[in-house]
């Protein structure tokens, strides 16, 4: 058994609510505990306001946690902070739903990769040039997309410069909220390809959020299923998909199924 | 008219359409969002537009409900609602036959009107009934959708409803019209996969109930799998595949078709890669020479590149191809 790359324990964000005599908030995520052995990819799914984007956003350490307990490669990930965390930062890569959201439509794609990259530290140059052209290919794009701009690309190839973007640092995860609902069914397949390669390649570790369960069981390990802040199912994806505890994971599989 | 349908050819059409054609022009030139599509919708049945983004789904909707852009060119040999050419009159049946529901039902709704308001104004204009009379009307439509308390989110505003409450409200406010024919745009993408399936259950009781008809656009196989009946296969602004809902997700005949449903991510086993379909649609301004997927089709010969494909097929299940077997 590989040791965990990620564990959280009892976790509980909670956003605050304006004004002083404002009643709080429910906790956003509920007393999460979870486990992602390095390599492997986890599943999460859930309805829209179920706790996920906001489970990831403490793990980017984006909003603060009110409680539990976040380890990263071992580390208390929870306690590194200031400079520190800026530098922590380069662990965790992040995809968002929309590639044309997340992309600056004025710069071209080989800024777009340089940016992490300069923001560390590293000297322009030949050197930065090839990586970032290893970057892209990597990712399934030739280096004559470098210097064209996020406008100028489709769906699928805006989302592959996203993830490129992504792994520039090297990260020892890769968070993905959403990576394929604003794709079509022909590159989402493109897309899942890509991941699965890195996965195969680099033994990348993912944490993958989505409505659509069928998408990540392709990709996933184990799946786990949140429902108003809380999980209701976690376990082995075949052991999920073949007998969900939950009436509502079987409402996800059940649907579309083919007559 | 009649068309074959999956419960046999006793169905009546509702709606026939062959050679639909919508141009519009733009500075690289003609952008031809639909350039052919044949379309036989039997009353009473759910009837899936599928197809990738692109490829004309909402401009073909936007057609039937005479909502294309002024300055678009609509053509079509043949377009007959419920027997009666409407070439030149779609517009005048939106609203009384046909109604639009749309992908984003918080944007189909007036965020400053209470639902009763919005659901009074419809009946307004379709009737002349009392105020109270209409108030009941709206009540009993509201409740048809499946809304509970009905009389007390008459007073409610949109934001104070969820998505899905708001797509039932915005189906409400369709069958208030009097429509019997309901275009639904991607109806179910921006509710969750829950909801989506229970709004999905509903257009299929009021299908049963009241002898709806509804054409079902989607991208979503899932969809087609759930509620339709029969399908349409579109591929850049061309129907290229027509027949029974099961038979096209489980025996389809047009390679595309195939293609489409070998990308599922169900399609192969856990941790293999799919079948993804290499290049990408032929842009909108192109003019086609031979199949509009060959430059794409796993199983493309010479003759395709240069000879548009024939009709194949029977009956209900019809295809554009020039393999004589199905697809590969
Ligand atoms: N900035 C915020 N301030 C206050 N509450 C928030 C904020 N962001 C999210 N929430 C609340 O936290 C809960 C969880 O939201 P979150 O965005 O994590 O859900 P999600 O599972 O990602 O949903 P979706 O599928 O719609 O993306 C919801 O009740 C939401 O309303
Ligand atoms: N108002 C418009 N002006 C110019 N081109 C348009 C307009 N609306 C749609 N198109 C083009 O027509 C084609 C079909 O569009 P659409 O019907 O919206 O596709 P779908 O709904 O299948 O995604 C696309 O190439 C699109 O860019
Ligand atoms: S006509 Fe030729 S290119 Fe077109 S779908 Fe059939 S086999 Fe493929
Ligand atoms: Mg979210
Ligand atoms: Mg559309």
């Amino acid at each position: 058994m590989t040791a965990p790359l990620v564990e959280v324990h009892d976790l509980v964000v909670r956003y605050k609510s304006r004004g002083l005599f404002a009643a709080p908030f429910k906790p956003a995520v509920n007393g999460v505990t979870l486990s992602l052995p390095a390599g492997s990819t986890l599943g999460l799914v859930g309805e829209s306001g179920s706790g996920k984007s906001s489970l990831l956003r403490a793990l980017l350490r984006l909003v603060p946690v009110e409680s539990g307990t976040i380890s990263l490669g071992g580390e208390d990930w929870l306690a590194i902070d200031g400079p520190a965390l800026r530098r922590a930062r380069h662990s965790i890569g992040f995809v968002a739903q929309n590639p044309f959201l997340s992309l600056s439509p004025r710069l071209t794609i080989a800024q777009i990769l340089a940016e992490p990259l300069l923001a560390r530290g590293d000297k322009p140059g030949a050197e930065m040039k090839d990586r970032i052209a290893l970057l892209l290919s990597r990712c399934g794009l030739p280096a004559n997309f470098l210097p064209l701009r996020a406008s100028e690309l489709s769906g699928g190839q805006a989302q592959r410069v996203s993830i490129a973007r992504a792994l520039a640092l090297s990260p020892r995860l890769l968070v993905l909220d959403e990576p394929t609902s604003a794709l079509d069914v022909s590159v989402q397949a493109q897309i899942l390809n890509l991941l699965l390669d890195l996965k195969a390649d680099s033994g990348l570790s993912m944490l993958f959020v989505t409505h659509n369960l069928k998408v990540v069981a392709h990709l996933a390990e184990q799946l786990m299923v949140m429902r108003q802040g809380s999980v209701v199912e976690v376990g082995a994806t075949e052991r999920v998909m073949a007998d969900p505890a939950q009436a509502y994971t079987r409402e996800l599989i059940g649907f579309g199924r083919r007559r | 008219m009649r068309c074959a349908t999956v419960k046999g050819a006793s169905a009546v059409t509702l709606l026939e359409i062959q050679g639909l054609s919508v141009t519009i022009p733009s500075a690289l030139g003609p952008v031809q969002a639909v350039r052919s599509i044949d379309l036989c919708i039997a009353r009473g049945e759910i009837h899936g537009l599928i197809g990738e983004s692109g490829c004309g789904k909402t401009m073909t909707g936007m057609a039937l409900l005479g909502l294309t852009p002024a300055y678009a060119q609509v053509a079509a040999r043949v377009i007959e609602f419920d027997g009666v050419d409407i070439s030149n009159s779609a517009a005048d049946l939106r609203g009384r036959r046909i109604a639009l529901i749309s992908q984003d039902p918080a944007a189909a709704l007036n965020p400053v009107l209470t639902i009763g308001r919005q659901m009074d104004d419809v009946l307004r204009t379709h009737s002349s009934n009392s105020k109270a009379h209409r108030a009941a009307t709206a009540v009993a439509l509201l409740a048809a959708t499946g809304l509970a308390d009905a009389p007390q989110l008459m007073k409610r505003y949109p934001h104070q409803l969820s998505g899905g409450m708001q797509q039932r409200v915005v189906i409400a406010q369709a069958l208030a019209t009097g429509a019997d024919f309901l275009i639904a745009d991607e109806p179910t993408t921006a509710l969750d996969v829950t909801v989506g399936a229970q709004v999905l259950a509903l257009l299929r009781k009021l299908v049963v109930d009241r002898g709806l008809t509804v054409l079902m656009i989607t991208h979503d196989m899932d969809v087609v799998a759930a509620v339709c009946d029969r399908a349409t296969v579109l591929y850049a602004g061309l129907s290229v595949e027509t027949g029974p809902a099961s038979a096209i997700l489980t025996h389809p005949r047009h390679p595309y078709a195939a293609a489409l449903l070998a990308a599922l991510p169900d399609a192969a086993p856990r941790g293999q890669r799919l079948a993804a379909i290499g290049g990408q649609i032929p842009p909108s301004t192109e003019t086609i020479s031979g199949c509009a997927f060959s430059p794409r089709c796993p199983a493309v010969m010479a003759l395709c590149h240069t000879m548009s494909p024939p009709a194949r097929g029977a009956g209900n299940h019809r295809w554009l191809c020039h393999l004589a077997q199905c697809a590969p």
